[in-house]
């Protein structure tokens, strides 16, 4: 190994205890190589840091769809004994394209004509169940858009999905969809919710007014969400 | 497959170092994940198994541009390398500073700078996605590495 290589080697923790041990003495008695040690180990931390907001971010409803469809044949291939697809699924949702709808599925999402429709569990809970009722599904808040939909934030912990999804006729039609890491994770245990941050921005984009109080869900609910 | 989309995108967004490209990258990768589900062995890593898709289809995508650049675009032919191109490129997408630096490696600098760095791969994870020898690799991500730490201190005096 030249110089260099181990000593970005040793920044990326790629040495074994022996050679570690080795390098950082050479360090103590070398200040020069510290210094560059330290440069290179504030640039991998700036590089990672960079790109850590994109994990974050919505993902695009088709992408979404494409790969809940990934996940749906899978667990379609696994049951006519076809290679082994389904451990690679993750389960999140399953997606159902035209003419599959006969395929029994547990998915929360179905891809219909480029739209993201709830379905199952999901479109129960939106329907049906009031804010921070307990359920598969957890309904987050619930408002009124600018258009006149109401919309409703949701997060499933089993199905390690969160979204937004908005009453359209009689559907809920997913606005955000993206997986959901339940767990302490410091970016998803906001002071308000469960919900991610990228769900709360496309609740800012689209909330007129207030979020609904709880009389106020009820009456929304009990009349058909018209 | 739907938990693995943010590291796509993430990863994606280094290697096409546009949005929107990078989204249509993640499509096409999701395209040919499914196609070729059954290459998929159960017990290795789908996310190292899905950055190799990804990985081919950004070589195959990046080969077509470049041919179809210099068939019906003679005149440009040349501004989509080197430094000129990334410029053009800052001005267009207004990237922060460590994508700026990144945007300017050379292709397989930045790959093995984003498997290792923004990824979080071990070497040998890395060296497997790309498909090349763990040698290769590590002269790769020091070459990349000295330039990037180079084009930052640059902007910064």
């Amino acid at each position: 190994m030249t110089r260099d290589e181990r000593l970005f080697a040793y920044v990326d923790g790629e040495l074994d205890a022996a050679d570690r041990a080795a390098f950082e003495a050479e360090m103590a008695a070398d200040p020069q190589l510290a210094a560059e040690v330290a440069l290179h180990q504030s640039l991998a931390d700036r590089v990672s840091a960079a790109y850590a907001p994109v994990l974050d971010e919505p993902v695009p409803p088709r992408l979404v769809a494409m790969a809940a469809t990934a996940n749906d044949e899978a667990s379609r291939g696994a049951r006519l004994g076809l290679p082994a697809w389904a451990a690679m699924a993750a389960c999140l949702v399953a997606g159902v394209l035209a003419g599959r709808l006969a395929w029994p599925q547990s998915g929360l999402l179905v891809s219909r004509g480029g739209d993201l429709v709830a379905r199952g569990d999901l479109a129960t809970a939106l329907g049906a169940q009031l804010t921070a009722e307990p359920g598969v599904v957890r309904v987050g808040l619930t408002f009124r858009a600018a258009d006149g939909r109401y919309c409703r934030t949701f997060h499933s912990a089993r199905e390690r999905l969160a979204g937004l999804a908005c009453r359209q006729g009689d559907h809920w039609i997913a606005e955000v969809a993206m997986p959901f890491r339940p767990g302490p994770t410091p970016d998803y245990r906001t002071a308000a919710s469960d919900t991610p941050p990228a769900v709360l921005a496309t609740v800012d984009r689209l909330i007129a007014g207030a979020p609904l109080d709880a009389a106020q869900e009820r009456a929304a609910r009990d009349s058909g969400w018209r | 497959m739907v938990e693995l989309l943010p590291r796509l995108r993430r990863l994606g967004r280094v290697l096409a170092r546009d949005g929107a490209d990078a989204d249509d990258l993640v499509q096409l990768t999701l395209e040919r994940a499914l196609a070729r589900r059954a290459q998929w062995r159960p017990g290795t890593s789908l996310a190292s198994w899905m950055f190799r898709i990804m990985k081919n289809a950004w070589i195959d995508e990046s080969r077509s541009r470049t041919r179809r650049g210099g068939v019906f675009l003679p005149q440009e032919a040349g501004e989509g390398v080197g430094d000129t191109g990334a410029e053009a490129l800052d001005a267009r997408l207004a990237l922060g500073e460590v994508e700026r630096a990144l945007a300017r490696l050379p292709d397989e600098q930045r790959a093995a700078v984003a498997l290792v760095l923004v990824e979080g791969l071990s070497y040998q994870e890395a060296a497997q996605v790309l498909e090349i020898p763990a040698g290769t690799l590590t002269s790769r991500l020091v070459r990349g590495r000295l330039a990037l730490a180079a084009h930052l201190q640059e902007t910064a005096a």
